[in-house]
Parts: C-alpha cells; sequence; structure tokens
C-alpha cells in the first residue's frame, strides 16, 4: 500500500468533513437545530444516518469475523436487521415516535419516555443509563478505530484515539445533530461504495454466486473438532439445535442486536428529526436497501473467506489469523485480513475508508446523545452553548475510557450496552407509542427490572461478559455462577421479558392515568 | 439450492432480500401518503 496515496485519501476525507461542518454550523441558529435539525431533515439523509450510525466498523470487521466462524447462520441477523431494524423501527416505531414526539415537544429519548409518563424521575434516570452506559459503548468503537489507525499510519495508539475522538467532537460541537446527519451520509455513501465493490469482487473471484456458496459447503468435512463439539455443523448450516453455538448465534447476535436495536437512543432520536410520517414512507427505502448492502455483504463475504483462505492458503479463515505463539485466533483480523489478501491494492484504500466511516459516523452519534442527556436531561435551561460544552465533556469522558479499558473489551462492551438499552427501555419505549394504559409505575419498574437483571445476569450468570468484568470470580472465585445452557443464553432473552412482566403488572395493579399525554388515536394521528 | 446445505440457510438468505424488498415496496407504494 503506499503510503502517500493513502495520506492523500484521508486529507481528502477530512477536507470534505470540514466542509460539511462549516455548512452545519452555518445551518445551526436554535437549540431545535442542534437537538433536531430543526425538525425538517430530508428522509434519505436520516436514513443513510441512521444506517450508518447503527453499523459500525465492529458490525463489519467483528461480526464479518464471527460470521467467518459460524458461517451463513448469521444471515438471520441480516434479515433482523432490514426488517425489525428497518421495517419495524422506522413504520411502527418511527411514525408513532414522530408524532407522539412532536405532540409532547420532546427533543431527546428521555425527555419523550419522560413527558408521556410526566415523570421527571424518568428522565433523570433514562439520562443516567445513557451517561453511564454510552462512553463505555463509544470508548469500544474508539479502541478498534484506536488500532485500525494505529496499524495503517504507524501512529502512537493513544495519540490515535485522542485524534479521532477530536475530530469526531469537532463537527459534532459545531453541527450538533446537523453535523451528525450530513457527515453520516457522506460517509454512509462510502460505506455503500465500499461493500457493494466487496460484494461483487468476491462473488466474482470465487466463480458465482452458487459456486461460492458450494464451494463453502463442501468444506464442512474441515470444520476443526473442537468447533463441531460445540455445534458447528458446517458453514452453510445453522448450529445445532441447543448447542452452544446456536445460543451464541441464536440470542447474542440475531436476538441481542436484532432486536436491541429498536431501543438505542441515538437511533430513536433520528425519527424526531423528520417532518412526518410521508417522510418515514421515503426513507424506509434507502435504510432497507443499505441495511441490506452493508450487514449483508460482511457476513457473507466473512463467511466465505474460509474458500479464499482454504484455497490460497489451504487452512480456514480462524486458522488464518490464529497466532503461532499462543494458539488463540484473532477474529477481527479475518476481515482486513481477506481484503489484503484477495482484493485489488487499490481497493485497500476505499476499505480503510469504508471503515474509518462506519466508525466516525457510529461515534458523532454516541457523542450527540451523551451531550444532550448530559445537558438537556440532567439540567434544565439549557443553552446552544451548553449543549456544546456538554459534548466536549462526552469526549473527555470517552477518550478517558477507551485508554483505560483493555482491548479486548470491544465485543463485550458493545454487547452490555445492546443488552443494557433493550432491558431497560424497549418495554417503557413500546408501551409509550401502543398502550395507554401504562403507568408511570409500572416504566419506573420494568425500567428498574430491566437494568437490575441485565447487570446481575452479566456479572454473574453470562460467561462472555462475567468472565471480562471479574466480579464473579471476585467475589465467589468462578466465572459464572450457573452451568449450561444459562452461561451462553444471552441475558436480553430474561431480563427483556422481566421487564415487560414488571411494566404490564405494575401498571394494571395502579391506579389509571387520567391525562392528556394518552395516545388515544385522535392525540397521535394529527 | 444456490449451493447451500441448510433449508434454514436459504430460507435466511430469501428473506434478507424479500424484507429489503418489502421496504423498497412500502416506501414506493406510500411515497405521498402522509400517514
Amino acid at each position: 500500500m503506499d503510503y502517500n496515496v493513502l495520506i492523500l485519501c484521508i486529507l481528502l476525507y477530512l477536507g470534505i468533513t470540514i466542509l460539511l461542518s462549516v455548512l452545519a454550523f452555518r445551518h445551526t441558529k436554535t437549540k431545535k437545530d442542534y437537538l433536531l435539525a430543526g425538525g425538517e431533515t430530508h428522509p434519505s439523509l436520516m436514513a443513510l444516518s441512521y444506517g450508518s450510525t447503527f453499523v459500525s466498523t465492529s458490525a463489519i470487521v467483528g461480526f464479518g469475523g464471527s460470521a467467518a466462524m459460524f458461517g451463513m447462520s448469521l444471515l438471520w441477523l441480516t434479515f433482523c436487521t432490514i426488517f425489525v431494524g428497518v421495517f419495524i423501527a422506522f413504520v411502527v416505531y418511527g411514525k408513532r415516535t414522530l408524532l407522539v414526539g412532536k405532540k409532547l415537544g420532546a427533543s431527546t429519548f428521555p425527555e419523550f419516555i419522560a413527558l408521556r409518563y410526566q415523570s421527571e424521575f424518568i428522565k433523570k434516570f433514562s439520562a443516567l443509563v445513557i451517561i453511564a452506559g454510552m462512553p463505555v459503548y463509544a470508548a469500544a468503537v474508539m479502541i478498534g478505530s484506536g488500532r485500525f489507525l494505529e496499524q495503517l499510519l504507524h501512529i502512537d495508539y493513544n495519540l490515535a484515539i485522542i485524534i479521532f475522538g477530536i475530530i469526531t467532537a469537532a463537527y459534532v460541537i459545531t453541527g450538533g445533530i446537523k453535523g451528525v446527519l450530513y457527515n453520516d451520509a457522506f460517509q454512509a455513501s462510502i460505506m455503500f461504495l465500499g461493500m457493494i465493490l466487496l460484494f461483487f469482487v468476491t462473488y466474482s473471484k470465487l466463480g458465482g454466486i452458487t459456486s461460492a456458496h458450494q464451494a463453502l459447503t463442501n468444506m464442512t468435512s474441515l470444520v476443526p473438532e473442537s468447533m463441531a463439539a460445540k455445534g458447528h455443523l458446517g458453514w452453510t448450516s445453522m448450529p445445532k439445535l441447543g448447542s452452544e453455538y446456536w445460543w451464541v448465534v441464536v440470542s447474542s447476535l440475531v436476538m441481542g442486536v436484532g432486536i436491541g436495536v429498536l431501543a438505542q437512543p441515538q437511533l430513536v432520536v433520528r425519527f424526531m428529526t423528520l417532518k412526518g410520517p410521508r417522510e418515514i414512507n421515503r426513507a424506509v427505502v434507502v435504510g432497507g436497501i443499505f441495511i441490506l448492502v452493508m450487514t449483508g455483504v460482511a457476513f457473507t463475504v466473512g463467511a466465505l473467506s474460509n474458500v479464499y483462505f482454504q484455497q490460497s492458503l489451504g487452512k480456514i479463515s480462524i486458522a488464518a489469523v490464529t497466532d503461532v505463539a499462543t494458539g488463540k485466533p484473532n477474529i477481527d483480523s479475518i476481515i482486513p485480513l481477506y481484503v489484503r489478501s484477495a482484493l485489488p491494492s487499490w481497493f485497500g484504500y476505499l476499505f480503510m475508508m469504508t471503515l474509518l466511516s462506519a466508525a466516525m459516523s457510529t461515534l458523532s452519534g454516541q457523542f450527540h446523545v451523551i451531550g444532550t442527556s448530559l445537558c438537556n436531561d440532567l439540567y434544565k435551561n439549557a443553552t446552544l452553548s451548553s449543549n456544546r460544552f456538554s459534548i466536549l465533556v462526552a469526549l473527555a469522558a470517552s477518550i478517558y475510557l477507551a485508554l483505560k479499558l483493555p482491548g479486548s473489551i470491544i465485543a463485550v462492551a458493545t454487547a452490555i450496552f445492546f443488552g443494557v438499552c433493550a432491558a431497560t427501555f424497549l418495554p417503557a419505549y413500546t408501551a409509550a407509542l401502543f398502550w395507554p394504559r401504562a403507568t408511570k409505575s409500572g416504566v419506573i419498574a420494568s425500567m428498574i427490572a430491566g437494568l437490575t437483571s441485565s447487570i446481575l445476569l452479566m456479572a454473574f450468570v453470562h460467561a462472555k461478559e462475567s468472565t471480562a468484568l471479574g466480579l464473579s470470580n471476585l467475589l465467589f472465585g468462578k466465572t459464572t455462577l450457573v452451568g449450561t445452557p444459562w452461561v451462553y443464553i444471552d441475558p436480553i432473552m430474561i431480563s427483556l421479558p422481566l421487564s415487560a412482566v414488571a411494566l404490564i403488572t405494575v401498571s394494571l395493579l395502579s391506579e389509571k392515568v387520567d391525562s392528556i399525554y394518552l395516545l388515544e388515536k385522535s392525540t397521535v394521528n394529527k | 439450492m444456490l449451493g447451500f446445505a441448510d433449508p434454514q440457510i436459504i430460507l435466511a438468505y430469501i428473506l434478507c432480500i424479500l424484507s429489503a424488498g418489502l421496504c423498497v415496496a412500502y416506501g414506493i407504494k406510500n411515497w405521498n401518503k402522509d400517514c
């Protein structure tokens, strides 16, 4: 790879980012501009921003690497991200969020839930969950980006994190949500181009769609014994029903991310930037295609990389990235290694820009939500300047965590945040839109039950998180307190139903609320 | 079919394309509807 060409590409990329930031700054005059882009965003812009914020580098590199390990079963996650993450999220949740949000005059996710239930406690509690959890997720994105920039530009890792964070925060501070939206659309375009080319080049290299899949099917006998024992039945088959791999794929990857996406505050707020339901109808076209290309290509290419490495190196993808000294594979290296070895060198530049865009677009949305939660939801009378200052606080907290947390925390931190958000917010958010009988007490019970059960399950039951957190080991001398299959079942499978049951039970037991905020048809369909 | 061994994977592959098609069809059909 020519270092000078790479630097030129990055400078060009940064130049466009600065131009878009200046444009956003000029169009940001009021607090409403800063928080909701004036409420009149173009539907394509919103859809691209939603998609690029949802799909981070870890979705392409991390989950692409997981697809190399688990195979095409990850296509169920692609289906969920399109059907649940776009169609249901936009058409069912998005329209109601937009209409109810406008009726209530909400500018942030905590404010939306709080105004619906007329509770200052719900607002502060939601804001605190976001402020405590989102920097960890943002730090995970920064760690991945820092490692990537360190390798790419041969610069110090700590310096890479600081530069990357400052550049992203700069356009969020100056342009608010408009800075985020404009840059997201630019970054999403690069991501789309990069992934489309990756799709065509891969299938063309492996002899076409059916031939490539058939070659992968023919490799079933090459599944290592250690993986077969955990339920791996080949890269074009689902894992064995009820096995460790089946639970990981179905509960953590497909359900955890596929359902968890509905309650992500940084995504929900995108709906409130639109003018009306017509814009959501238009946005769903762009959103559906974008997510299909992003996740569909990443997971398909990840699985098919096994065919390439088998044909070129005589080993499967995991073996190609296994460290000789430690004997441990680093699945995050599979996609970068595949791009470097199988594709033309010019594609490497485009792919680097694709990953940079994916990371930056996710991080900018995270900074914006942390900042607005801190400034608008915890304190009253927030001004445009105080909103800008709060992004600086978000930047500082995320940089601090990124420098302190270990690299292996990336996937765990992402899973923790998705799980906590789903269990804490999804039942309350759903009821806020569709169940007028839900009460303030029911929502508070649901949020507390969801958050508490998530944390306890992650700390003491689900092996992936409990091993990384180390609390169970510290207190009880073992990484998890239960046996199989509970150690593999994602916490969301237990904490989300618990949270929903708490909401329904307590709401039905508490007094019915008679308020103008009830979601009668006449209230929201105007 | 399509070179896959497992009908569940074939189903997932087809559902991915159909769900994206659903998004496109829904968006076009309701392009000018404000509800």
